[in-house]
């Protein structure tokens, strides 16, 4: 999926002195730099409020940062016009911690929706989307609108809906938030498989747990600050590699 | 099978249909097309009124020469007779006229005919002679000197200026006009208007769905597409609503205006071409309701988000 001129070690989001504020309040993130590169994996910690979704929103190009520089995919988000941010964004695989589901729509419109907006015939969306939510286990409420579903089921529609375009960047925020552990722990296995297929991968938790399960590293905010701490340290704290 | 075909299912991401917005946009859209739909009507009555006019009265004027007063009728018809052929004569220098003729008895008969009845004897009735001139194509004389001119030559002749009287009407119709072509334009700026404006409202009822649509990779023409879609066909439906009513009106109208005397409004008659261009009207509104709305969300989103 990858442009030709977007080289294997290239960051895949790169972000240089990055502050963000709302209104004119004060900056929530400031001096973020850091660069993903292709195919990684990494966590996104931090207590509730210390800016993770905003992070996340700037990468998923839902908003500008007020001041640096942000490149997705090579290209410099102030540069860019409205229809290529579009083309950017559609290579970009999304799950929001409220979910953000169309409740009006079907469990199957909406996983459809990310092909729908690129055009793709109708054929085709009918295939993927029905596999799909056969292995989210979910075709039985294919056609259930989704504000009659469960917490756990707008998740899994949320998660379908995320993959369903083949991303190259899959962000997640907090997706483990709302179901059991059980789930949590197939979800998490889902986007290890999707690593491993080369899909760049950032998940926000605040999840002590899920972080010292897997080892990978993690971006870690606070004070409007961001550090890296690499897996080897969790792995000191006893944390087990997954497999 | 069917049943679990989730494409039967598939509805449209925003929740365009079936609300308020498109009661008022077709209530509101029937009556612009109803208030287009009349007015353009009288527009296009009043161009084929005045193009009857420049063709047929104003390439001709009236001379009239008042009768000679004697106890002898011979005598007085003679005398007469003889003041028009003078006239007839100055009028043939004109380098205006094209044809100068005289109305003959029968001819002044016809005209006289509803106000003195069958069975009048010309001959012993004083009664004024007619000369019509037919003016060159585009000839414009100066009708204050020929008039000056006419006098001169004889007493008793005037000149009946249709141009005089028919320039007034020509500037009344012509201001009717107008007065009709602002309207339209002001028809059209209201309902475009009442569609940016639900719209743009719309747009803010729905931004959630338009954010998250934004966020999977939607372009602006993907929304524009859903609100130009509902758009065209409440225009549509609106438009039809609209001339379902307007039809009607014009024949009662064109009824009333052909019961006024002297004919001047039975030139009005609406050509094929006219009413083609009233009845294709659904065709337009629905056009422009759709392209309105497009370039709304178009522009709108651009300035939101
Ligand atoms: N749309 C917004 N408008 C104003 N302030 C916001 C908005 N979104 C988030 N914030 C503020 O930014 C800070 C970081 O929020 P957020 O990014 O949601 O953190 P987290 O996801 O880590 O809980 C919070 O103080 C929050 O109040
Ligand atoms: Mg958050």
């Amino acid at each position: 999926m990858l442009q030709d001129t977007l080289k294997n070690e290239q960051a895949i989001i790169d972000m240089k002195n990055v502050g963000i504020r709302y209104d004119q309040g004060p900056e929530i993130l400031s001096d973020i730099t850091i660069a993903l590169k292709r195919g990684s994996f990494h966590f996104l910690t931090g207590k509730s409020g210390a800016g993770k979704t905003s992070l996340l929103s700037m990468m998923y190009l839902a908003q500008k940062p007020s001041r640096g520089t942000l490149n997705v995919f090579g290209k410099n988000v102030n540069f860019t016009d409205r229809d290529s941010l579009a083309l950017l964004r559609r290579r970009i695989g999304v799950v929001f911690q409220d979910f953000r589901l169309i409740e009006h729509l079907s469990a199957f419109d909406n996983v459809a929706l990310p092909l729908r907006v690129c055009g793709m015939n109708e054929k085709e969306i009918r295939k993927r989307v029905k596999e799909l939510l056969q292995w989210v286990e979910l075709d039985k409420h294919m056609l259930d609108k989704t504000s009659t579903l469960s917490g756990g089921e707008k998740q899994r529609i949320a998660i379908a809906r995320a993959v369903i375009s083949r991303p190259d960047i899959l962000l997640a925020d907090e997706p483990t938030g709302n179901v059991d552990s059980d789930i949590a722990v197939k979800l998490m296995k889902l986007l290890v498989e999707l690593n491993k297929l080369g899909t760049t991968v950032v998940i926000a938790t605040h999840s002590e747990k899920l972080v010292n399960d897997f080892a990978y590293p993690r971006l870690h905010l606070q004070n409007g600050g961001l550090s890296v701490v690499m897996p080897r340290e969790s792995l000191i704290r006893g944390a087990k590699l997954y497999d | 099978m069917t049943r679990n075909d989730p494409l039967i299912a598939r509805k449209q991401e925003l929740p365009l249909k079936d609300n308020s917005t498109c009661l008022f946009l077709k209530v509101m859209i029937s009556i612009a097309v109803f208030l287009f739909a009349v007015t353009l009507a009288g527009v296009l009555s009043i161009n084929s009124m005045l193009g009857a006019w420049n063709s047929s009265i104003l390439g001709s004027l009236t001379v009239q020469i008042m009768p000679v007063n004697h106890a002898d009728a011979e005598k007085a018809r003679k005398e007469t007779l003889e003041h028009q052929d003078k006239v007839i004569a100055f009028l043939k220098t004109l380098p205006e006229a094209e044809h100068v003729v005289a109305l003959n008895d029968s001819q002044l008969q016809d005209l006289l005919r509803p106000w003195l009845g069958d069975g009048i004897e010309m001959r012993n009735l004083p009664t004024p002679r007619l000369i019509d001139v037919r003016l060159k194509k585009d000839a414009k004389p100066d009708y204050a000197k020929l008039a000056e001119k006419l006098a001169e030559i004889s007493p008793l002749a005037s000149l009946d200026n249709h141009k005089l009287w028919l320039d007034k009407l020509v500037k009344f119709a012509d201001g009717l006009k107008m007065l009709a072509m602002s309207t339209l334009v002001l028809v059209i700026a209201i309902t475009s208007g009442a569609i940016f404006y639900t719209t743009q409202t719309n747009l803010g009822l729905h931004r959630d769905i338009i954010e998250i649509l934004h966020i999977m990779g939607a372009k602006d023409t993907y929304v524009a597409q859903q609100y130009a879609k509902r758009d065209a066909w409440l225009g549509f439906v609106g438009g039809c609503i609209g001339l379902f009513f307007a039809v009607p009106t014009i024949f009662m109208i064109a009824g009333l205006a052909a019961q006024i005397e002297g004919g001047i409004i039975s030139e009005a008659r609406l050509s094929w071409f006219s009413w083609g261009l009233i009845l294709s009207l659904p065709l337009f509104s629905s056009f422009a309701a759709m392209t309105t709305a497009y370039y709304t969300v178009k522009r709108t989103l651009e300035k939101m988000m």
